[in-house]
């Protein structure tokens, strides 16, 4: 027993320093990504950093709020390759109407004017009427049921691409009304065989990604407010 | 028994090598290395929501004018009679967000007194590992230093996110997140007056979109019972801002991100903002987000 406790002891120890390499981004987007040069701008708390695969997307969805200059920057690790590509869209949730249908399956009947309910036909081989003058014809049919209803959907809208900026790594803009809007990160596949889920990854396939946000008041710029 | 033995000896047996790949490097002679050992990784395409901490909020509101009111804060002496679990993790985010709100208006007494608390509460919610020796030191020299204090209180605060996040305690850091987001819109509407700080207003109305993130947030943690209470009062906040959306989905956004005459890129909208809330809106935000605070802050004997 004392034999098992020691080598469970022994491997824990050895282990325990594996289990750094999963936080190894911790704080990646502090460590490596370059802020600003301009003072005014503030370590915003929706930057995140994160390990990444190559051919991996993911999303940072953050709010920018009127009045407020934002500068996001990307920093990543070498081996993930120097074109990262980038995407900031407005994403929204818009209430829209949306028929459902519903199929059912249900007994055929057909019009039986002269049982009217009561008897048997057999010209038209009518033999137990229903309902008033109908009768079943022993088939069943698909019968397809509408409804309205109104539900919320999550749209996207795409702002801006950096492979039409030449890859370019950071972003600053003014914000003149309110958003909620979704950075996408994607790493090149390098070569690969395209996105496959549990696909096997060899460490050199992966790194950290670190997407600093910053912020700061918009400037006013003018004379402006001087009252004379 | 000997299944235990063959694995702890297994595990001796492959951990060097999976250490020896995890250190990288540029030597050529460590790539072959590289290439042996395979780990399986799932490519999902991962969705991460971010929620803006109190201080961006307290920064704005302070330069918009708004005054400090220390009535508003929750009281220190109550931190000690949260005791069940998801409670305290509650005021946790609550006292943070207060701890930011004096720092952001350098009330140095308070900041001291909040800092503490807050110290004080992680220890019990597990999360005490965000605070190390170095940062506590930092605050204690820097309490007459506005610039500092508010730089240490979002160190602390970032640091726990950090934190929790790597821990894998997501449920945790969204109760403590949507409180502290919570405690922030309830100082705001409880300052602000509607007719007279247009831009507090407009800030509260926008927080709409925050409580979207929150709520897609909390969708990866809504099996776990810790989260039910908080999503449910967070839904029900949404149904009051749902009406201001309708106004706005009929208008169109328009939206775009382009370069101005000056170079600077504008995020900005074509069409009119239309932001603003009407003053039955504003008080029925208030009522509800005061109706969840008190509920947030009530201690148990109460």
């Amino acid at each position: 027993m004392k034999f098992i406790s020691k080598i469970i002891l022994i491997a824990v120890i050895v282990i325990s320093p594996m289990a750094s390499y999963g936080q190894y981004c911790n704080y990646f987007h502090t460590k490596y990504c370059n802020p600003s040069e301009n003072d005014m701008f503030k370590l915003n708390g929706q930057s995140k950093s994160a390990l990444f695969a190559k051919g991996q997307t993911s999303e940072l969805n953050i709010i920018v709020y009127k009045g407020q200059d934002y500068r996001i920057s990307l920093c990543m690790d070498e081996n993930l390759g120097a074109q990262i590509q980038f995407k900031v869209y407005e994403t929204k949730k818009v209430k829209v109407e949306k028929v459902y249908e519903t199929k059912t399956t249900e007994d055929e009947f057909k019009p039986c004017g002269d049982c009217n309910g009561e008897g048997t036909m057999d010209g038209e081989t009518c033999y137990s009427c229903e309902g008033e003058g109908q009768t079943a014809t022993g088939e069943t049919i698909e019968v397809v049921d509408k409804e309205t209803k109104i539900v919320t959907e999550k749209r996207k809208e795409l702002l801006y691409d950096n492979s039409q900026d030449g890859f370019s790594t950071e972003i600053e803009f003014t914000v003149e009304s309110t958003r909620r809007i979704t950075v996408e990160v994607t790493i090149p596949n390098g070569g690969g065989s395209g996105k496959s889920k549990g696909k096997m990854m060899k460490s050199s396939d992966m790194g950290c990604v670190g997407l600093l946000v910053e912020h700061m008041t918009t400037p006013i710029s003018g004379f402006k407010g001087t009252g004379f | 028994m000997k299944k235990q033995i063959k694995l702890a000896v297994t595990l001796l047996m492959v951990t060097p090598l999976v250490l020896l790949t995890s250190c990288g490097g540029d030597d050529p002679i460590e790539e072959p290395m590289e290439e042996v050992v395979e780990e399986v990784v799932e490519e999902t395409n991962e969705e991460y929501y971010q929620i803006p901490s109190p201080d961006e909020m307290f920064g704005f509101i302070k330069e918009s004018g708004l005054k400090f009111n220390g009535e508003l804060l929750n009281d220190i002496q109550s931190s000690t009679s949260y005791t069940e679990p998801t409670k305290q993790a509650m005021n946790f985010g609550v006292y943070s967000a207060d701890l930011a709100y004096t720092a952001a208006y350098e009330e140095f007494n308070e900041t001291t007194k909040y800092f503490g608390t807050v110290q004080k509460m992680a220890e019990p919610i597990g999360i005490s590992a965000a605070f190390d020796k170095t940062l506590i030191e930092r605050a204690q020299s820097n309490l007459d230093n506005a610039d500092s204090l508010v730089a240490i209180t979002n160190t602390s605060y970032f640091s726990v996110v950090d934190y929790l996040d790597q821990n894998e305690q997501g449920d945790k850091l969204g109760i403590i997140a949507a409180s502290g987001w919570l405690e922030t819109v309830y100082i705001v509407a409880n300052t602000a007056n509607y007719d007279s700080d247009k831009l507090a207003v407009d800030r509260l109305a926008d927080q709409r979109l925050t409580l979207d993130n929150l709520l897609d947030y909390f969708t990866k943690y809504e099996d776990k019972e810790e989260t039910k209470e908080m999503m449910g009062w967070l839904r029900e906040l949404e149904v009051v801002f749902a009406q201001k959306e309708v106004a706005e989905e009929n208008s169109g956004s328009g939206i775009s991100l382009k370069k101005k005459d000056n170079g600077k890129m504008v995020l900005g909208s074509s069409s009119e903002d239309k932001t603003s809330i009407s003053k039955e809106q504003f008080n029925a935000i208030k009522d509800k987000v005061n109706e969840i605070r008190n509920k947030i802050i009530s201690t148990e004997e109460a």
